[in-house]
Order: C-alpha cells, then structure tokens, then sequence
C-alpha cells in the first residue's frame, strides 16, 4: 500500500513533466499549426545553459534556475525570428522539416561547443532527498513537480482568459486570418507562443535535469516524443488536452514500471506506446479532440 | 477617403480582377455588387492587405497603403467584417469585441464602446457571456459588426452582411447600416442582395468576372433592366 501511494505521487509528478512539454508543443501548434520538434531541445538549453554558469562559479540554486529559463525563452524567440517567421506561409511539412533541422542544429552546437559525452549537473540534486510524510518516503522534487505544474498551469490558464495577447491566442488557433483583421500583430502572438512554449519547457527541464543530475546533447529526444504522445493523446491542439495526455502517459509509465516484472523492464517504453496504441484505436481523435474543430480551422 | 486605381488581382495564374478602380467617399455608402465570384471579395480582402495586388494602386485618406501590413491599416482606420461572419466560436461575445479593439489601448473608452454597442444590439448584451459559435446566424452578424465597429474605424467594410439571413434580420442589418453612416462613419459594402442596398446606397459599382461593368449613381440601376444589364453586359438591353 505504501509503494502504491508513493508510485501515485511518483506518476504524478513524471506526468506533469510531460504536460508542461505538451503545453508548450500544443500552444505553438495551435497558434500556427507548427509541430515544433525542436521543442525538446529547450531541455538541452536548459542544462547547458546551467552547465555552463555552473562551470563559471555560480552555485546558487536558484540563479542557475532563472538563468536557465530566461535563457530558453529567449532561445526559443530567436528560434522563431530566424527560422520558423520565414517559413510561416509554407505547407506544414516545410515548418516540420525545419523544426527538425533547428533540432540537429541545436544538438550539434551541444555537441561541439561541449562535448558528445554526458555531463555532470549536480547543482539541483539535493532536491533528490527523501522527506518522510506520513510514514511515506517521497522526495522534495517530487512535491515541487507536482505543485510548480499547478501553479504555471493556472497562470497559463488566466493568461489566456484574461490578457488582450492570451485572448488572441485562442482565438488565432480557430482563424488567425480574422485575429489579424481585429489588427492584433501576427508577430507578437506567435511571439508570444514561442516564449510561453519555452518558459513551460525550460520548468520542465529543469526537473528532468534535477532528477539525471547529468546533461547530454541528445537528451531532448525522448522527452520531446512523449510530449508529442501526450498531445495526441488528449487530442492535438487542444491545451486541457496536453495536460491531461501527459498526466495519463506519466500514470501508465509508472504503472508499468510497478506492474513489469524486472526481466521485462526494457519493455516499458515498447508497452507505453502499445497502451496509447490501443486508446488510440478507440477514440483516434484523442481524449479531448473533436474532429469537427480540424474543420473549422480557417487560418 | 478610399481610392482603388486600376487594380488587378491574382490567384496563381488565374485572375480575379481586372483593372478596377473604386472611390468611396466620406459619409457614403458605397455598394459593391455583382455575381457569386465577381471578384468582391478579392477586392476587399486586397483593400485590408491580406491579397498583393498585382498591379494598381490602393490609397486611403491620402496615403498609399501598398507598404502597410494589414494590422497597420486598422489601425489607419480601415476595417473589415469578413465573408461568413468569422466571429471567435471558441469565445464569448464580451471577449469578441474585447478583441475587436486590439489595437486601442484606454480601458475606459473600450468600456464605453462595449456598452454601446450593446446599446445598437441589445442581443448581443443579453448573450454577452455566451460564445460566439451559440449564437444564432444573426446575432454572430451582429456580433461581427459589433466587433468591426470596436476599433473606431472611419471605413467600415462589410462583406455580404446578409448572407444566409431570414428577411426580417437582413432589414434590421441594413437599417443598422444606414444609422452607421448617420453616426458619421463611411460604408463600402459588399452584397448580393442588390435590390435592397440600391435603396439606401449613394453609388454603386457593378464587378463582374472580375471586371467594373458599372460605376454610378445608385438611384440608376433601380430600373430592373438597367440593373440586369449592368449585371451581365450589353447583350441583354
């Protein structure tokens, strides 16, 4: 009963990784119809970037955090400027195949600026300590998972109610050719998209980091992936969707990972996408997905 | 206020319009008519920017709009409430016109507009916190015209108004419009329903297959036969 109780936390908590990496790829495609696969490549900034002040002397927890989130959200802005503004008006393959490439890029740069080889970030370790509540062993990362999760949702959620660019925003994801007629400014929503997908990112990855403790120039992959999963999960596009995929796909990760016997424990991704294969086959649509808004999609 | 010169538009390798030229004047109403396909729309959609033009020019109270994007050319004072309604299904009405006047910035004068328009649409008050894909094909009308009138234009186009309505609602529509012009606003407006509009318009253009095959006075196309033969050319007279 204990492990359950601990293992609940646990799915929760891995879940609202990928909900904020599924928040952030779900707003930018629903902005502009991008599938950002550079997305997971934040995760890679983040640690590099706290790599890198770590290298330089800076111990204080909490300035490599913030540097590291500003760090990717300005990342992320250039990203759009440079390569994604261009390609705006092109099918969707052409920003597919772009977001791959400012991926490879990006690795690269990892790559040969760093090295190919797993680096050390031990700064936000300590958050790794397990703290006894109830009788319960869970870790203070876990807690902060779950509790930072809720908090950059809600204010995600008022941004979007109650902000003139938030307003914007959904809106554009139904008809962004009218949004420009309102004479709200192309750039700045999709501007503001990118920031939004980053900053979201960047908290994620500074979790994934805390728990390897190691950074390496591929470690965007994966993650990027199961963020993708998510959103298809709960229905692309949709925001409440992406949070609810995520959480889902955190909860059957650690479902098997509890239920897999040892020997079939190299099975768990296989199996992750077998179940999500299955739910799939019964509403291909996704969770939250209506099909009918695909054809309202005007922009 | 607006002047179109000669202005060609094309999709690809086909043509829409063909060397048009449009004028709309202050405190006018200007009706832009003609057949499904005659080009009204790419006319519009070409004044807001949202279409190059290949050739010709577009100018609006004097200045030339060919470098200004469309976000720009609201905020000059031009609007448009497009073909099909297009209002935000996803939002409510309050949050419609919230976004209809993205490019003002003093809260108290958007407020005072709001209620204004509730005011013209006393519907749309009444649904203010419903969104707008409830509303019915009328109220969203409304609701785009509302939302059109938020940012204070000078210009308002109005892109077939009363396309798909019951009769009783397009008349409230084109009564709304003349009291529009009355409220010292110019009206270019874009609409199948000829007979109606000839009524309350100054002057009318007639587009057909993408070329001007009348421009004038409205009162003389309210002969039925004058009206068919601006429509479709000189063989039938």
């Amino acid at each position: 009963m204990d492990y359950l109780i601990e293992q609940a936390l646990n799915g929760f908590s891995i879940g609202a990784q990928y909900s904020l990496l599924a928040l952030g790829l779900a707003i930018v495609f629903s902005v502009m119809g991008l599938v950002n696969f550079a997305h997971g490549e934040f995760i890679g900034v983040a640690g590099y970037a706290m790599f890198a002040m770590a290298a330089m002397g800076m111990t204080n927890p909490w300035l490599l955090v913030l540097f590291a989130a500003v760090t990717v959200v300005i990342v992320a802005l250039v990203i759009e400027r440079i390569a994604f503004r261009s390609v705006r008006d092109a099918p969707p393959t052409t920003g597919l195949l772009t977001a791959f490439g400012v991926g490879i890029v990006l690795q690269n740069l990892f790559l040969l600026l760093v090295s190919p080889r797993p680096k050390a970030v031990p700064s936000l370790s300590a958050l790794n300590q397990t703290v006894d509540v109830w009788g319960h062993n869970f870790t203070i990362l876990q807690f902060l998972e779950v509790g930072v999760t809720a908090v950059a949702i809600g204010a995600l959620v008022w941004f979007l109610k109650a902000t003139r660019i938030g307003l914007a925003m959904r809106a554009a994801a139904l008809d962004f050719t009218t949004v420009r007629l309102m004479g709200m400014r192309a750039n700045r929503v999709i501007a503001f998209a990118f920031a939004i997908s980053g900053l979201l990112a960047s908290i994620a990855a500074i979790f994934f980091i805390a728990r390897r403790g190691a950074i390496d120039p591929f470690m965007g992959l994966l993650p990027v992936l199961k963020a993708f999963v998510a959103c298809v999960l709960g229905g692309f596009g949709s925001l409440p969707g992406a949070v609810i995929g995520g959480l889902l796909l955190g909860f059957v990760e650690v479902m098997l990972i509890v239920l897999l016997p040892d020997k079939l424990a190299g099975l768990r991704d296989a199996s992750v996408f077998l179940i999500v294969g299955a739910i799939l086959v019964f509403r291909p649509q996704g969770i939250l997905g209506k099909r009918v808004e695909l054809g309202d999609k005007t922009a | 206020m607006l002047e179109i010169e000669g202005a060609s538009i094309n999709y690809g390798p086909v043509s829409a319009v063909r060397d048009v030229s449009l004028r709309v004047e202050k405190g006018e109403i200007v009706a832009l008519l003609g057949p499904n396909g005659a080009g009204k729309t790419s006319l519009l959609s070409a004044a807001m920017g949202l279409r190059p033009l290949a050739t010709g020019s577009i100018r609006f109270k004097g200045e030339d709009l060919r470098k200004l994007d469309t976000e720009t050319r609201v905020r000059r004072g031009l609007t448009l409430t497009p073909e099909g309604r297009k209002v935000f299904a996803n939002l409510t009405v309050l949050e419609n016109l919230e976004l209809g006047a993205a490019t003002r910035k003093k809260g108290a004068e958007i407020h005072h507009d709001m209620e204004m328009c509730f005011e013209l649409f006393p519907i749309l008050a009444e649904r203010r916190h419903q969104t707008g894909g409830s509303l019915s094909g009328g109220e969203q009308q409304m609701l785009a015209i509302a939302r059109s009138l938020m940012s204070r234009p000078s210009l308002l186009m109005l892109d077939e108004p009363s396309l798909g309505l019951a009769p009783r609602i397009v008349r409230q529509i084109f009564r709304l419009i003349r009291d529009l012009r009355d409220r010292d606003l110019t009206i270019l407006l874009v609409e199948q329903n000829a007979h109606e509009v000839l009524r309350f318009a100054d002057r009318a253009y007639v587009l057909s297959t993408g070329e001007c095959r009348y421009a004038g006075p409205a009162s003389r196309l309210h002969d039925k036969d004058a009206l068919m033969q601006a429509y479709i050319g000189e063989l039938v007279a």
